[in-house]
């Protein structure tokens, strides 16, 4: 039948390179994005520490101030658009299907879509390092400063474009995670019943569908301004406003941040309770404050631009926001110390992280009440504090949330069990290694020093502990050189996991490590919070296929790939469109035409290619 | 926990379908689309005052174009409840009329920005085209998609490949067509209507290039 | 309870005859709208009487044509919850850019 249709039949091996292109199975998209975040991690890293570099002597030369302005605004782009959020998309795909007693994810074919415009977008912004240079204008990209008028370099179109094609992919991955929280559950698997990461997932989810077209509007309007001399952000010449670009991203950007931590706040909420050995206190209160966090994170945007002026009744309404949005977030606090208070305690390397999480979050959240404080926010705007409170939140917070949860999740993913020792060298390492990189920023900032300067002079006094700063940073590369060697040396010869080696209580972990194609052998049902620790369960062993057969699922499809190209390369062709008129115009004709081929190929594709015989009848 | 056989693998946990649910999280998403594109031009509004304004807006002409895509979304009910009936024939009179009725839209729209164009209105010229024309455009990009979906569907129907049986592949179309219809309601009340409000009195006296863009209009 | 349950109910399928009375209405208010903008009045007061318009236009097509009013409330939370924080969003902005809070 698709042979009819489209040039390319429907594949169905899943061996190989091709295998790998073509899928549309969660668990594979899973580790996709996992291995992707993971390289454009050491990418993002290795900018940070040239940073270190050139700040640890005053007077640096190590690099020029032009790279210094590139290597910030990549490190920053790539950690929260490459590394954090594919993280985290990375754990929904692996993790959420199965917690929820699902086969697969509701539309696979456009979860495979979410990836290859990811990775797409990311290689094209990455791109512009051959082409032109890193974009240089902050990872916020604040217009005016990046119309055409101030930014002449073509980096910042990579910049926007790749962002914009990202945006899409993420998008269309917050549809697919909505619908399939709402409506792939296993019978008995009630809201209420669920983990709390399938919760924060379905919250970061509807943040993702709704705070993102804010972005994506942005993006166009400022594309329009580079592109075909539109007015959005000119200021000098047709008197546009210059808060306009701060205000859209931020509506996006500051539930954003709610993107970035509220996926390692579920991955915590469940490692709690594993390592306690009993449930997480509060639920209902945790799930609930999760909910306040995402609408209250719509309303808080203007406390990233408490220093343009807002007038003192916009000021005063934005910080009282702001200050409101820590009390569910203290909520969760709270209730992560009640689980573990009077627990029998196991001090597994995954909670080790998890506690680093909390402490560590902690700080960063309190650090970030204090700008709630207008006065304080306005002393500390633009300074080194400002650097060490996000990166309390985002390293802190989200990176060791998802370490942990790499060390909770490994042996289902692959069956093998991490090394424990390697492990809990790594987390000391890595907690040291942290706080003396980002604990002295604090002390900094409140000396003076500015962000995003290239380099300081011996008589301002930041030597000292610039200097202790950088030798933190390297601390850091070095812990997650044992997180490398330990992931390669067990997925060798590590320890065999067997179906639940944590005694854990959810549903992935009761199937074998590492799952099947098709999850569930037999769909479980589910009759409370802990599936498995009810008394019942420990009896039941998971049910044989049954006698017709391995359950069906989806073939693997082209047209995902397909139709990210087609979108990726329209993109490019408008950058060619720049130096070459004519040849851009082809390139956009040709693959805007290749991508809407290829939609028309997706919606007419049968779910599996007709078995051979029935092909043979036919013809 | 226990194991149950013979489930349905095929229900969902809401009972409603997923691509229909995947479509209301689609339009509110495009809400805020939408709301952000209509909020820059709000903002906007009155800020640069070279060029010209609110006052070229042609209501007479923009009310009959308002009329015709709230007849194509009538149009479309009536196509949706037809093939809901079986009524194939019935089915494909009303869904091309929405397609029709959505292209002469389009040419409205053609012809308003040409016409604007003529009278020194272009994205270029100052924040009132900025904002308004990628506003409005990205609106008609949403009807062109929409019109084309209807074809497909229109064409897959010949085909076979629609009918009663999968009726829910026109009733998500049309949500679609029904937003792309209930955004322009907005752009028109709160754009059209209440932007243009006195703005050819207020060009008379303040701004003598705008008043002679209406001379020439 | 029961009674606007049962009502919903009876309701539950609007026929092509409703369909053409709703945009028979769609179309009348339009052209009072169109009229309202020839009068000269308090533009604030025609502001109000737009918007008050127009809503009832965006509630009828959304009640009826996208058939919110009879279909599961879940859709309408989907609908709804965006719409609801992209309006204050939206009020927010124009107070800040109007200077209202100054």
């Amino acid at each position: 039948m698709a042979a009819n249709i489209g040039i390319l039949r429907r594949p169905v091996s899943t061996e190989g390179v091709w295998g790998w292109i073509t899928t549309v199975d969660h668990k594979r998209i899973g580790i996709l994005y996992g291995v992707s975040a993971f390289i454009f991690f050491l990418i993002g890293g290795i900018e940070a520490l040239l940073m270190r570099v050139q700040l640890a002597q005053p007077d640096g030369t190590f690099v020029e101030a032009g790279t210094f302005n590139a290597l910030f605004t990549m490190h920053g782009t790539t950690m929260v658009f490459m590394v954090v959020m594919p993280a985290g998309a990375a754990f929904f795909n692996f993790l959420v299907p199965l917690m929820i007693g699902a086969r697969d994810v509701a539309f696979p074919r456009l979860n495979a879509l979410s990836y290859w415009l990811f990775i797409f977008g990311a290689i094209l912004m990455n791109f512009s390092f051959f082409k032109a240079a890193f974009p240089d204008v902050g990872w916020f990209g604040y217009a005016p400063l990046t119309t055409s008028e101030y930014t002449l370099s073509s980096s910042t179109d990579y910049w926007v474009l790749g962002l914009q094609i990202m945006g899409i992919g993420t998008t269309a991955a917050g549809f697919n995670f909505v619908i399939t929280i709402l409506n792939m559950r296993a019978p008995g698997m009630t809201l209420m019943r669920m983990p709390l990461f399938p919760w924060m997932t379905l919250i970061v989810s509807f943040l993702i569908i709704f705070a993102f077209p804010p972005l994506t509007i942005a993006l166009t309007l400022l594309l329009f301004d580079r592109f075909f001399g539109t007015n959005f952000f000119d200021t000098a010449g047709a008197g546009a406003d210059p808060l306009l670009w701060q205000h859209l991203f931020w509506i996006f950007g500051h539930p954003e941040v709610y993107i970035l931590i509220l996926p390692a706040m579920g991955i915590v909420s469940d490692i709690l309770p594993t390592f306690s050995r009993k449930p997480l206190f509060g639920y209902t209160t945790v799930v609930f404050a999760g909910a306040v966090i995402a609408f209250l994170g719509f309303g808080v945007w203007a406390h990233h631009m408490f220093t343009t002026g807002l007038g003192a009744w916009a000021t005063a309404a934005f910080a009282g926001a702001t200050m409101a949005i820590g009390v569910p977030t203290g909520v969760k606090i709270f209730n992560w110390l009640a689980t573990l208070w009077g627990g029998s305690i196991q001090f597994k390397t995954p909670l080790l992280f998890a506690l680093g999480f909390i402490s560590m979050f902690m700080l960063g959240g309190l650090s970030g009440v204090m700008h709630a404080a207008v006065p304080v926010d306005t002393q500390q705007q633009d300074t080194y504090f400002i650097v060490a409170h996000f990166h309390y939140v985002l390293f802190g917070g989200s990176i060791f949330g998802i370490t942990a949860g790499i060390y909770y999740w490994f042996p289902k993913m692959t069956g093998r069990m991490l090394s424990e020792r390697i492990g809990k060298v790594h987390f000391w390492v890595m907690f040291i290694g942290f706080n003396m990189t980002f604990m002295p920023m604090h002390i900094l900032g409140v000396l003076g020093m500015p962000r995003r300067v290239y380099t300081y002079s011996v008589d301002q006094n930041w030597a000292g502990l610039n200097l202790f700063v950088s030798i933190g940073a390297f601390i850091i590369a070095l812990s997650i050189l044992l997180l490398i060697i330990n992931i390669v040396r067990s997925a060798r010869k590590g320890e065999a996991a067997g179906m639940n080696p944590w005694a854990a209580s959810t549903l992935e972990w009761a199937i074998p490590s590492p799952p099947p194609h098709y999850n569930f052998a037999v769909i479980p049902t589910v009759r409370s919070q802990h599936p498995l620790w009810d008394e019942e369960a420990n009896a039941v062993e998971p049910p044989p296929l049954p006698a017709h057969g391995e359950p069906h699922m989806p073939d693997p499809s082209y047209w995902p790939i397909v139709i990210a190209l087609g979108i990726t390369m329209v993109a490019g062709g408008l950058l060619i469109w720049q130096a070459n008129t004519w040849l851009g115009l082809l390139v956009i004709a040709v693959f805007g035409f290749v991508g809407i081929r290829g939609i028309y190929g997706w919606v007419f594709e049968p779910v599996a290619e007709e078995s051979a015989e029935r092909v043979h009848a036919h013809h | 926990m226990q194991y149950v056989t013979g489930i349905d693998d095929h229900r969902t946990s809401t009972g409603l379908d997923n691509r229909k649910l995947l479509m209301w999280a689609f339009l509110g998403s495009d809400v805020m689309f939408f709301g952000t594109l209509i909020g820059t031009h709000l903002i906007y509004r009155n800020r640069n005052l070279s060029g010209p304004q609110e006052e070229i807006l042609s209501i007479p002409i923009t009310t009959i174009s308002t009329f015709v895509l709230l007849m194509s979304s009538l149009a479309m009910v009536l196509a949706l409840a037809a093939i809901q009936r079986g009524n194939m024939g019935s089915f494909r009179f009303w869904t091309a009329i929405v397609a029709i009725f959505g292209s002469i839209f389009i040419g409205f729209q053609m012809f308003e920005f040409t016409e604007f164009a003529h009278l020194g209105l272009t994205p270029r010229t100052n924040l009132f085209g900025s904002t308004f024309l990628v506003m409005t455009g990205f609106h008609g990009t949403h009807v062109a998609v929409g019109i084309l979906w209807l074809w497909s569907i229109l064409f897959a129907s010949y085909k076979g490949k629609i009918h009663q049986g999968n009726s829910l592949q026109v009733e998500i179309a049309g949500l679609y067509w029904h937003f792309v219809d209930i955004v322009w309601i907005v752009i028109f009340g709160v754009v059209y209507l209440i932007g243009a409000y006195g703005a050819e009195g207020r060009a008379l006296e303040d701004i003598p290039h705008a008043a002679r863009a209406v001379g020439i209009g | 309870m029961t009674t606007e349950h049962a009502h919903v109910e009876e309701h539950a399928h609007p026929g092509a005859r409703q369909y053409v009375i709703i945009g028979a209405i769609l179309a009348i208010i339009t052209l009072i709208e169109f009229g309202v903008f020839y009068l000269s009045i308090d533009p604030a007061l025609m502001t109000w009487i737009i918007l008050i318009l127009s809503s009832s236009k965006f509630l009828l097509v959304v009640g009826y044509f996208m058939h919110l009013k009879f279909d599961d409330v879940r859709f309408s939370g989907l609908f709804f919850a965006p719409f609801i924080i992209m309006v204050s969003i939206g009020v927010v902005l124009m107070a800040l850019f109007f200077n209202l809070t100054r």
